[in-house]
């Protein structure tokens, strides 16, 4: 990565954690406190715990806002009957419950096992909740870096400069031209044509040291920019093809969605979303339908950024939030592909996580604890995958397919000096199995 | 850049003079063109100086580093909504059935993401389906048809006169002209082929209903008016009989190609196939003919006669049996072949009840005459299915003879034609095409706007099969469905649709097969039969009457048989259809075109074919090859002419030629789709081969495929051909082919005709105490290289072909095509032996030459050698599909400078595309010359004509799994290693061992007959381990000890002891 850019991308980086320290700082003590803090809190954690995925305390969702739910039900009814089974006590001919219920899309609400204190302390956190303030750029992604779209920006100055370059020339053959035509006009000797390089040559012989200084920046400047070039062009896999770390369509936070529940985040199973790995080739970008499993529900992300990726979803899934229903507008999401494998080679996902039983994050990193953004981690060049298949140890136990290579070594002369040869680290690898022919990847 | 702008002018100057001038008053011109001058096959002749080439490197150099320097960003597009049954990356099978009118499979199709990409019979159910070796029988027009779903020359919206219309336009237009026309007492006729969809029958009946004057005439491009009519006049019902040979011990074939082109043929394939092992019950094969026919080839006894001979031989037999069996004679004849024909007869006399003749002749009264000879052997019944027929070949060629007089006089008011194309495959086209214009209103279904749509006033486009719903009923009680594989790529409809809106219906053709099978409540279970492509069920509508006793009048018969005897001249003609082009409505398809004919190994072209014995006479090019092309003759039938090359076909009766049929597509520039036409060096635009269905015979009102008098001229000009073998025989190679006879096989040891290769050692190998020339040792014990461990290490995959049950149809051939992405290179590279097919079937004739009658006639080495290149007049053929054989001790391993070929611990010769640097050394170095190297990247519009790859949509049909080669690699056949990985994956996910069959080839799929085993030779219990240690095996070129992984199974005919040919003796000396 140029110097430059490594200088720039640390001090946005830094600029936004002070940004986002200070509004956490500014909007922590503007947030109101309820009367009783003990009773909110003992009200959050069982309104999350039992209500939070059909419920909101201010807004609909599949089932009202509750807050002021207890006010709206004042004199019309047993609130804690409905709460503990609706279904029951639609029975009692209710007619505020009856009307709630057909207003709802006649869907009931599951028994509640909760006792009348716990329903006061839910409904106690629903009435005093106020929604957190957008915490600004504390959850919100750095901006992705590396190669976009647009590619990087020198090139243009090239051919910038070549522009200027021909420009300058044919000024200097007009210039050349004209006083030619006026030595012509006043009748004296036209000077010497030297053409254009031989002009060139004339000058850098009069002001050497100047030439020189000049040349030696020229050739510097190209021999970096080369060097630099062949970094991105992964000749060395560099830096920034193992992390390759395009932007995307939608700023989707592998951390947010995979990460420890203990850091706050939802640990969500990796083949919840890539479902096909242990099926398939590919472990396969989940569909849109699969986001809308809890995005019909979470429509709110954890700062105004993420609600507007939320809403991205919606645009391409072609979902009204406000209606919740499906407009039939879709339009698929064209995310950037990070790994890359040429088209000669031949990978197979089920065959390393289902077979080999390797975890995603052998390969992928560590995805669920530092990837707000999907990034490439390992370099996928050959040597990295030979080496793997060179140490790794095929997991052979309990599966017949490897029973039956075993059995065929034990049972032939030839099998059973081979296997000695496989045995020798004690382990049998995946290259001892033909994990090293061409014919395995190649095809 | 000075030196550039000249060379743009000096090719301005040259090819586009009037533009340059003006653009030279021009100073800026607004657009150069490069792409067209690069794109000038000229420019490559343009000198350029070394300086210039220098500039050029320096340049292109510098652009490729900046070009580079950009990763590229790949998107990755997820649906939005995933189709639960669709997992990217994993393929999903579909039960369906193909049905053109001339072919009938069920088949499986498989998809990839959506996309059919590759078909193959019917594993479990079908009539195609092989129950012995579980697979079904598809032939190269079967599962080639997927490519022609891609093809961008598909109609892709109504058209009106030639010019884009909409759905709505055109069922208003035509439902006001229909009305119209039954109003006026008009006909309104529906010309298509054979239907034997119950569904579409009555989809014709609902526009019967709604226009009274509606009226279906079905024509078969192929007629079979002659058999079904006989069975008639025989027995009361005008159908085409069910076959069982595997009932069959005996069967005679005059001029029936059962296994090719004849009735349906991928059941008889399978069929005749169960009964030629050598270990069972060995059925007997007669065929009778005058070309040589893939069954002809096929067959234990070929007796070569002229066409016109055909009804005197089959007087012969029909007399022969009689005298036999106590039935009354016809009359005797003098057939020529009439000795032969007894020889036949006894054979037939003596499996009575368990034999069958066929016979190809569409004479009525020959088909009698056949059905009295069946009638006596007591084979109705038994290998003759009366009362289960099957319902193709309903066609009537009267029906269509008096519709197009009935055209012509204007009595037709409007004409829909679904699934045919009269005015290319009609004798009388020229008729057809006037009484056409004579119709007011005149609807194609074609897909194409090929000859008979682009005439048409409206052309309303069916879907490909791929995508469309149907049900079929190919025999009495068995079913059939078919469903899309993919939805419509263009703005098409099922012709059965299009039918229903004009029936004022608005029902979906899908609802209205469901409706067809609720009201005939057969019990068919929807779900169950769509997944399995097929059910039985109690036939539907009348039952067929049981068959009548056998009523006709025989003297009628044989003066009608003999008619079609008299007249004829020095040449006769045969026209007949190859294997790959059929009667030509795939002709577009490029995989078909390259697929070279099993006989003539012809391939791009339709040719004359001519016994040498003639060729030699009229002096043409006998053998031809990339330097020696072929002579052109004239054929004049009538007033019928047609120029061709001739291609010397051995085993063709002197006096006779064959012409095949199909060819000649889209002549007047129609637009029939990708290959059936192409563009020549010079730009000419010209159709492959030439039509010959204008010779067709039409006399008595039905198609007869001979023309007993016919003249040929040689035109004395020359035509370039593109042949894939040029040679004929195998040249005593017995280490190549081994063939013996089935008394031989059954009464003697092995070393009597599968003789091991030894070679002579200098120890005392017998234990005589003297070293000498007995002393010989296996070759398989001599080893230049160090052994692979492969022997009980893992898997050993291998391949086992029988050249008994090896038909040589070429269905592995097209199958290997879309399995493993391999590209169409084109007549012309075809010519320079450039083909690119990873899968060929030798064939070779028999040679009346052998050492012994060499060394009896005291003959010269180089003389018998060349007398060995000469095949026989009438030669004996085998068919030996060849591959990469897999070599465990593999001599183009050893040679690759850069190790991009190597050998796998599973015992497969790995081609590693992204190493090889094209040195072509292994080539060079394969015995077996299975290698292919990529001249060219195909996948450019060079091409572009040819290999369905070059354009987007044809790109549909590539195999994701399997790498598109790049220009200067090598490739060769893989054996599926796509396939095997993909089976062991399976296995090890079920944590199971691979299971015997759980793995096939596409060539192992693809072989219905059971002729290509695929397994593990380290599984002691598969099939192909079997094989390989069985009697028979042997592998090709054994005695260089390079060990291949595919060995073959040495062909028996079903002969006595010394008659298999030459190629028994010669194997006890080899």
């Amino acid at each position: 990565m140029p110097l430059v850019a490594r200088i720039s991308k640390r001090s946005t980086g830094l600029l936004h954690a002070a940004f986002a320290l200070i509004l956490t700082l500014v909007f922590t003590t503007a947030q109101a406190q309820p009367a009783d803090q003990a009773l909110y809190d003992k009200g959050e954690k069982l309104f999350k715990g039992n209500c939070g995925s059909c419920h909101k305390p201010d807004k609909d969702l599949t089932g009202p806002a509750l807050k002021g739910s207890r006010a709206r039900w004042e004199g019309k009814g047993d609130i804690y009957a409905w709460i503990k089974n609706s279904s029951e006590y639609l029975k009692t001919g209710n007619a505020y419950a009856n009307d709630l219920f057909n207003q709802w899309n006649k869907s009931p609400m599951t028994a509640q096992a909760v006792t009348d204190e716990e329903i006061d302390a839910i409904l106690y956190y629903a009435d005093n909740y106020t929604p957190p303030a957008p915490k600004g750029g504390a959850v919100a992604e750095a901006p992705p870096t590396g190669p976009t779209d647009a590619g990087p920006a020198w090139p243009w100055f090239l051919v910038l400069g070549l522009l200027f370059l021909v420009v300058a020339m044919s000024l200097s053959g007009v210039r050349k031209g004209l006083s030619q035509a006026v030595a012509q006009a006043e009748g004296r000797q036209p000077e010497p044509e030297l053409g254009t390089m031989g002009t060139i040559r004339q000058w850098a012989w009069n002001n050497k040291a100047f030439a020189s200084i000049i040349g030696l920046f020229v050739v510097v400047f190209i021999v970096l920019k080369l060097w630099d070039a062949a970094w991105v062009i992964g000749v060395y896999g560099g830096d920034e093809v193992e992390h390759y770390k395009p932007e995307q369509p939608i700023l989707f936070n592998h951390t947010l969605h995979a990460g420890k529940v203990e850091a706050g985040n939802l640990a969500i199973d990796c083949q919840y979303c890539h479902s096909s790995v242990e099926k398939s080739k590919h472990a396969g970008i989940p569909s849109t339908n699969i986001c809308m499993n809890c995005h019909t529900a979470v429509e709110e992300g954890r700062s105004p950024e993420g609600t507007k990726e939320i809403a991205k979803i919606y645009a391409a899934v072609g979902w009204d939030p406000a209606t919740k229903k499906y407009t039939g507008n879709e339009e698929p999401v064209k995310w950037v592909k990070v790994h890359n494998l040429p088209d000669h080679a031949y990978f197979n996902h089920a065959q390393h996580v289902a077979v080999g039983k390797i975890e995603c994050q052998e390969c992928h990193g560590p995805v669920e604890e530092k990837m707000d953004v999907a990034e490439q981690w390992a370099p996928l060049t050959m040597g990295w995958c030979i080496d793997c298949h060179n140490q790794k140890e095929v997991k052979m136990a309990g599966n017949g397919y490897y029973d039956e290579t075993m059995k065929r070594l034990h049972d032939s002369k030839l099998g059973e000096r081979e296997l000695k040869n496989y045995l020798e680290d004690d382990k049998i690898t995946v290259k001892e199995l033909g994990g090293w022919e061409c014919a395995k990847c190649h095809y | 850049m000075s030196s550039t702008k000249r060379y743009w002018t000096d090719l301005g100057d040259l090819h586009q003079a009037p533009e340059v001038i003006k653009g030279r008053e021009n100073e800026f011109p607004t657009d150069l063109a490069i792409d067209q001058v690069l794109g000038d096959r000229n420019f490559q002749g343009a000198s350029t100086g070394r300086r210039d080439f220098l500039k050029f490197l320096g340049f292109s150099l510098g652009a490729a580093t900046l070009a580079a320097c950009e990763t590229p960003v790949i998107r990755s597009i997820p649906y939005v909504n995933k189709p639960e049954d669709i997992t990217p990356g994993v393929a999903n099978w579909y039960a369906s059935t193909f049905y053109d009118g001339e072919d009938f499979a069920s088949i499986l199709v498989k998809t990839r993401e959506g996309r059919p990409i590759h078909i193959k019979g019917n594993t479990r159910f079908g009539i195609n389906h092989n129950p012995k070796v579980g697979k079904g029988v598809v032939n190269a027009r079967i599962n080639s048809s997927v490519l022609s779903l891609y093809d961008n020359a598909r109609l892709k919206a109504p058209m009106t006169k030639g010019a884009a219309a909409t759905w709505a336009d055109a069922d208003t237009a035509i439902r006001t002209q229909l009305a119209a026309t039954a109003q006026s007492g008009k006909r309104i006729v529906v010309l298509t082929n054979t239907i034997i969809s119950p569904s579409t029958k009555r989809a014709v009946e609902a526009l019967k209903a709604t226009y009274p004057t509606v009226e279906h005439v079905q024509y078969d491009t192929i007629s079979y008016s002659g058999i079904t009519g006989a069975n008639l006049k025989s027995f009361g019902k005008r159908v085409m009989p069910s076959y069982d040979l595997t009932k069959a011990d005996v069967i005679v074939s005059v001029d029936a190609d059962f296994l090719g082109s004849w009735g349906s043929a991928t059941e008889h394939s399978w069929q005749y196939s169960n009964r030629r092992d050598p270990d069972g019950a060995m059925n007997k094969h007669f065929q009778f003919e005058a070309r040589m026919s893939l069954t002809g080839a096929n067959a234990d006894v070929r007796v070569p006669m002229k066409q016109s001979e055909l009804p005197l031989a089959v007087i012969s037999l029909h007399d022969h049996i009689a005298k036999k069996v106590g039935g009354t004679p016809v009359g005797g004849s003098n057939a020529t072949v009439d000795a032969a024909m007894s020889a036949a007869a006894d054979a037939l006399v003596a499996a009575k009840g368990r034999s069958v003749v066929l016979c190809g002749s569409n004479n009525e009264g020959v088909q009698v005459l056949v059905n009295s000879i069946n009638s006596m052997l007591g084979n109705y019944g038994s290998t003759i299915d009366l009362a289960g027929h099957t319902w193709f070949k309903q066609g009537d060629d009267a029906a269509v003879a008096q519709l197009v007089k009935d055209m012509n006089a204007g009595a037709v008011g409007a004409l829909l034609i679904a699934g045919v194309n009269p005015a290319y495959s009609l004798a009388n086209a020229a008729e057809f095409k006037a009484g056409l214009g004579k119709v007011g209103l005149s609807v194609s279904f074609s897909g194409y706007a090929d000859e008979t749509a682009s005439l048409c006033t409206w052309t309303c486009p069916d879907h490909h099969y791929l995508e469309s719903w149907n049900d079929y009923q190919p025999k009495v009680g068995q079913y059939a469905l078919a469903q899309p594989a993919i939805r419509h790529l263009f703005d098409t409809r099922q012709w059965q649709e299009s039918l229903l809106r004009w029936s004022g219906s608005e029902q979906s053709y899908h609802d209205f097969i469901r409706d067809t099978w609720t009201a005939n409540a057969v019990g068919m279970d929807w779900h169950q039969a769509l997944h399995d492509g097929v059910f039985t069920a109690a036939a539907m509508g009348a039952l067929p009457e049981p068959a009548a006793p056998l009523a006709a009048d025989l003297n009628a018969a044989v003066a009608q048989a003999k008619a079609a005897s008299t007249g004829a001249g020095e040449w006769e003609l045969v026209l007949y259809t190859t294997e790959a082009i059929g009667n030509g409505q795939h002709a577009n398809n490029p995989w078909l075109q390259e697929m070279p004919d099993p006989l003539t190994k012809l391939t791009w072209d339709n040719c004359v074919c001519m016994a040498p014995a003639d060729i030699t006479r009229l002096g043409l090019n006998m053998y031809l090859g990339e330097q020696a092309p072929a002579s052109l003759v004239t054929v004049k039938a009538g007033n019928n002419e047609i120029t061709l090359p001739a291609v010397a076909a051995p085993g063709q009766k002197p006096g006779t030629i064959a012409i095949a049929l199909g060819y000649g597509r889209g002549a007047n520039g129609e637009k029939v789709g990708l290959a059936a036409c192409v563009t020549d060096h010079e730009g000419n635009f010209n159709p492959v081969g030439r039509n010959a269905y204008p010779m067709v015979n039409w006399a008595g009102g039905a198609q007869h495929y001979e023309v007993l008098n016919v003249t040929i001229t040689p035109t004395g000009a020359t035509y370039p051909v593109g042949l894939t073998q040029t040679h004929m025989t195998h040249m005593d190679r017995h280490s190549v082919v081994k063939e013996t006879s089935v008394a031989t096989y059954k009464g003697s040891d092995k070393r009597a005709y599968n003789h091991p290769h030894e070679l002579a050692v200098h120890e005392d190998v017998n234990g005589d105490g003297a070293i000498n020339a007995q002393d010989k040792k296996p070759v398989l014990e001599f080893d230049l290289w160090d052994e692979h461990p492969v022997e009980g290490v893992g898997h050993r995959w291998g391949l086992s072909i029988d050249l008994n049950s090896c038909t040589g149809c070429g269905a592995c051939v097209t199958a290997c095509n879309s399995e493993n992405n391999i590209p169409v290179v084109g007549k012309d590279e075809v010519r320079r032996s450039r083909d690119m097919h990873w899968l060929r079937i030798d064939r070779y004739f028999s040679s009346d030459m052998t050492k012994e009658r060499a060394k009896a006639e005291d003959m010269g080495k180089i003389e018998m050698y060349l007398d060995m290149e000469v095949p026989s007049e009438n030669p004996k053929v085998v068919f030996m599909p060849v591959m990469c054989q897999h070599c465990n001790h593999a001599p183009c391993e050893t040679v690759c400078p850069v190790a991009a070929t190597t050998h796998s611990n599973e015992g497969l010769n790995q081609m590693t595309y992204n190493r090889c640097i094209g040195t072509r050394y292994c080539a060079n170095n394969c015995p077996y010359k299975v290698r292919r190297f990529n001249w060219f990247n195909y996948v450019t519009e060079q091409f572009g004509e040819v290999n369905p790859a070059w354009d987007d949509l044809g790109r549909m049909v590539l195999n994701p799994d399997v790498t598109v080669r790049a220009r200067g690699v090598i490739e060769k056949c893989s054996m599926c290693v796509q396939s095997i990985q993909a089976g062991k994956l399976q296995a090890k996910k079920e944590g199971r061992p691979v299971k015997d069959g759980d793995i096939e080839t596409a060539c192992s799929a693809a072989c219905g007959t059971g002729a290509i085993v695929f397994g593990d030779l380290n599984d002691k219990g598969s099939k192909v381990r079997g094989l390989a240690d069985s009697d028979r095996s042997y592998h090709m070129l054994e005695e260089i000890g390079v060990q291949p992984n595919v060995n073959y199974l040495v062909k028996v005919r079903n002969l006595p002891t010394g008659q298999a040919g030459v190629a028994e003796e010669a194997a006890h000396h080899a």
